[in-house]
């Protein structure tokens, strides 16, 4: 039997500025079914996600919303509110939720959401049929209680609605506990609740399993299957293929904007699944400028040992990890985003606090960002526009972004003129770094340029240790080939380079060995770096013993 | 040796003047149309002003006296922005810096007579010394318990008038008569001296005017400036450059604090010689409009803050030379406050929203 599609998007295209974000992609959703989308970072997912949820508004292209009468409508949202109207609720991978209030006052709060659209609850609805009844867009349950229907805030009746919903869906929660206190499980369970309590009848996950432990994966699990009996439909967003396997009734496979592949879960393997996620294209990527192997001595230069980080949100970011870089090498670290690269880089840059473990750089174990840049390490940090470069200040005074650079120029705390002039004209000329103008503030550079200023700073103290997050994120085609052959030219001086990217071509393309991150995991993989599945397998969280075990059967 | 004129040109930047000018102008012009609904002519008004404020050499020394306590609290002020520190505790950093000079004047002086060069030095100090450590308070809170400094600068401002208060209303620094809530005048050898007597120009003036230079100087050309102003403009850049955001917040809260300090002393042993209840008519709030008008720019904070001594001279000249009412010339000093505030904050919050994106 063909099932009802409870949403659908017809040829949708959004573009930001030249930028293509999603190109002409065809979508369904069935009632009661988990629709999984797969892809890698940038892949469109979340411009996807946010189309519909009305944060953007499609270049091209319809939106059809089926509403709780079953009433087929088009769908012009032009805020979330207008979404959450037409029974479309999402859950963010950050959560959205008052931290100082209780789970009953944030649950009355979404509903507040709804609270203007008692009247004109059609406003989603431009082209949509008048004959309905008005009531259909309104949640049963705000229209059965009063907590929004006077002019005061009924603590009681907020807290009788989340027990309502709580035990109709089988979430149990305090209503009375502050959201503060609540674990990240227990976090998303009222997010989930808030969707429900304006009855949303299509869920958006984004990446839902992203902040949980495997023990609360299973319950989560759980959650979904019981909602998806209780008719609601699921797009749940996630790179675990696993999860994905176990959970969902179809698959979107995302790759540039472009939809590649849909079908029911099982007709793919996940390998396959892989392969239509990264694509086949990075296989023709030939290596060039390979040291000779006798050339890299034994020095280590970083080591970690067992190191573990917390993240921002107090979760363990960086789970045991030990590794070690020598002279002469590229080591990459592949990975999908979020997955504790950003936590490494932070805690070996003494930026970041770490739990457990050890950190040696050089044989020593420098206290501080200061230290640790004292020691020789250069950093080419994720963020280029606040971590890299300082907008506001000149090109010249950014160039000069980092103590090692200060003391050189630096007499008794005076800053020498010449010796400024001449150090940064000198990088501005070595590194092309246009306009060549020193006074120029670093904002009104292209972000090649801005990049290139960060790489003039950090490389021309060559750097013993120079580690780069995403060095080409955002840049175009010559402004990366720029990063990357300095990059090598730092292995060539037998320099040590810890390239942490989720490029994977780029990874494959300069590395010398190479890991994968996932869930902050490092997974030795120098030797899986012609086997493009297995990479993508990995960087979705499965581990060698799962690969070997997927090859035997 | 050729000079590069095209070079020295390309340097010279007047873009900054612009909105100062623009400021000024629109209050210049809210306060003319004020004046028409209160029945003044604004013309006379303004001329009588500007006759009040720079008329002659008495005048214009008067303005000059008037300006130093903005001067000094505005330097600290900008010193503190500067470095990103929304430092809102001039005011009490002032009154502390004024209490420490009045203490050495009443109680520790007359340990020293007689002894002027080693007195000033040791009263400025002092003031200069009590003003950082109460700038400290709110830095060490903030770098330990992340409490957010423009409250807990706030707070302390009550805290250090109502010390002042105890201390000369009743308390161990009350005049020796105690006839009213005021301290005895401190001895004569802790006097700043006036540079031309009788007039009432001191050599306050020459040290806020050399601080400014030096402040200038370090903050455009040192290598403790240059973090400063990074740690300022992108914290997370200069953290990851090494630079101590902990240790620059320390700094640059002591520097703050003991300029306003010193500033309370200055006013103290040059001018009023004793401390009173309402010893400073909120100079240090005022200071934020000061350092906000001049960029937070030390140099440019001179010209901000003879513009505000000019004000408070001008509006005598209104009231004695138009009989414009002291609410009316209160009403337009209010009025250029809100729009040096005004602009200045918005131009201030794009620069943090752009630096933030």
């Amino acid at each position: 039997m063909e099932k009802e599609n409870i949403l659908e998007l017809r040829n949708v295209t959004k573009t930001f500025g030249d930028f293509v974000a999603v190109d002409s992609v065809d979508f369904t959703l069935q009632a009661g079914e988990i629709h999984a989308i797969l892809g890698e970072n940038g892949a469109g997912k979340s411009t996807l996600m946010n189309l519909i949820y009305g944060l953007y508004q499609p270049s091209t292209g319809r939106i059809y919303v089926t509403d709780r009468e079953g009433w087929r409508r088009r769908l012009r949202a032009k805020s979330p509110r207008d979404a959450i109207v037409a029974g479309i609720g999402m859950v963010h991978q950050h959560f959205m939720l008052v931290e100082n209030l209780t789970v009953a006052e944030n649950i009355a709060l979404s509903l507040g959401q709804l609270k203007g659209k008692q009247k004109d609850g059609r406003e989603g609805w431009k082209n949509g049929r008048m004959d309905a009844p008005q009531s259909s867009n309104l949640p049963r349950l705000l229209s059965s209680l009063p907590v929004f229907q006077s002019f005061w805030f009924k603590k009681e009746d907020a807290i009788h609605i989340t027990e309502a919903l709580s035990e109709q869906f089988g979430l149990a929660v305090d209503p009375s506990a502050l959201v503060r206190t609540l674990s990240v499980g227990l976090k998303q369970r009222v997010e989930i609740l808030k969707a429900l309590a304006v009855d949303a009848r299509i869920l958006i996950l984004d990446e839902p399993t992203a902040v949980l432990s495997p023990q609360e994966v299973e319950g989560f699990f759980t959650i979904l299957r019981k909602l998806q009996a209780d008719g609601r439909a699921i797009i749940f967003i996630s790179h675990k293929m696993k999860e994905v396997l176990s959970i969902s009734d179809r698959i979107t496979v995302l790759r540039r904007g472009k939809k590649v592949y849909l079908g029911p879960t099982g007709e793919l393997t996940a390998r396959e699944l892989a392969r239509e996620m990264i694509g086949e294209e990075i296989n023709e990527v030939e290596r060039s400028g390979d040291a000779p192997l006798e050339n890299k001595t034994s020095d280590s230069v970083l080591q970690l040992s067992n190191l573990t980080v917390r993240g921002s949100r107090d979760e363990i970011a960086v789970s045991d990890v030990s590794m070690a870089t020598h002279r002469g090498e590229i080591v990459g670290i592949a990975g999908v985003d979020g997955n504790g690269q950003r936590e490494l880089a932070e805690a070996i840059m003494g930026l970041r606090h770490s739990e457990s473990g050890a950190i040696s750089i050089l044989g020593t174990d420098p206290k501080g960002t200061k230290a640790v840049r004292q020691h020789g390490v250069g950093y080419i940090p994720e963020d280029r526009q606040t971590t890299g470069v300082i907008a506001s200040f000149s090109v010249t005074e950014n160039l000069l972004l980092n103590v090692t650079h200060l003391e050189n120029i630096a007499h008794w705390n005076v800053v020498n003129q010449t010796r400024k002039r001449n150090t940064t004209e000198q990088l501005i000329a070595d590194y092309d770094i246009r306009p060549p103008i020193g006074g120029l503030p670093a904002a009104a550079l292209s972000g090649g340029n801005q990049q290139k200023i960060v790489l003039a700073r950090e490389i021309s103290l060559q750097p013993e240790l120079l580690i780069a997050v995403n060095p080409t994120r955002g840049l175009d085609v010559n402004a990366a080939h720029y990063v990357h052959e300095n990059l090598l030219a730092q292995r060539d001086e037998k320099k040590s380079v810890l390239l942490i990217s989720t490029e994977l071509d780029e990874v494959l393309l300069l590395s010398d060995r190479l890991f994968v991150m996932s869930r902050g995991k490092l997974i030795e993989a120098t030797a899986q770096r012609n086997d493009i599945e297995a990479l993508g397998l990995l960087m979705t969280g499965e581990t060698h013993r799962d690969l070997s075990d997927g090859l035997e059967t | 040796m050729m000079l590069n004129v095209g070079n020295i040109l390309k340097r010279i930047d007047i873009r900054w003047l612009v909105t100062p000018v623009i400021i000024l102008a629109s209050a210049f012009v809210t306060n003319a149309i004020i004046m028409l609904l209160c029945n003044y002519n604004p013309l006379e008004a303004y001329q009588a002003a500007v006759s009040g404020a720079f008329g002659n050499t008495r005048k214009f020394g008067e303005t000059l006296v008037k300006s130093t306590p903005f001067l000094m609290a505005g330097l600290s002020v900008a010193m503190a922005f500067r470095c990103g520190i929304w430092n809102i505790g001039a005011e009490g950093q002032f009154l502390m810096g004024a209490l420490a000079a009045t203490w050495f004047g009443t109680k520790l002086a007359p340990l020293f007579p007689e002894t002027p060069w080693i007195a000033v030095p040791m009263s400025l100090g002092m003031a200069t010394l009590a003003g950082g450590i109460w700038g400290l308070i709110p830095a060490v809170l903030k770098v330990t318990r992340g409490v957010n400094e423009v409250i807990s600068t706030i707070m302390l401002n009550y805290v250090a008038l109502h010390l002042v208060s105890m201390m000369i209303d009743g308390g161990p620094l009350q005049e020796a008569s105690q006839r009213g809530p005021q301290s005895d005048r401190i001895a004569e050898w802790v006097f700043l001296p006036r540079l031309f007597p009788p007039h009432r120009i001191h050599f306050g003036i020459v040290i806020a005017v050399v601080l400014a230079i030096i402040l200038t100087f370090i903050l455009f050309r040192t290598a403790f400036g240059y973090q400063l102003r990074a740690v300022g403009e992108g914290a997370a850049a200069a953290e990851a450059a090494g630079i101590s955001i902990m240790h620059n917040t320390l700094r640059v809260f002591f520097i703050s604090g003991a300029l306003a300090g010193l500033g309370g002393a200055i006013e103290l042993t040059a001018l009023t010689r004793r401390l009173y209840l309402n010893f400073s008519p909120g100079y240090g709030y005022t200071a934020i409009a000061v350092a906000l008008l001049a960029k937070l720019n030390p140099l440019v904070t001179v010209a901000a803050a003879l513009l505000f001594g000019a004000l408070s001279t001008g509006s005598y000249g209104m009231q004695r030379t138009v009989g414009i009412s002291d609410k009316v010339t209160f009403v337009m000093q209010a009025t250029i406050l809100l729009f040096v505030i005004g602009y200045g904050s918005i131009q201030l919050f794009r620069k943090r929203e752009s630096s933030h994106s």
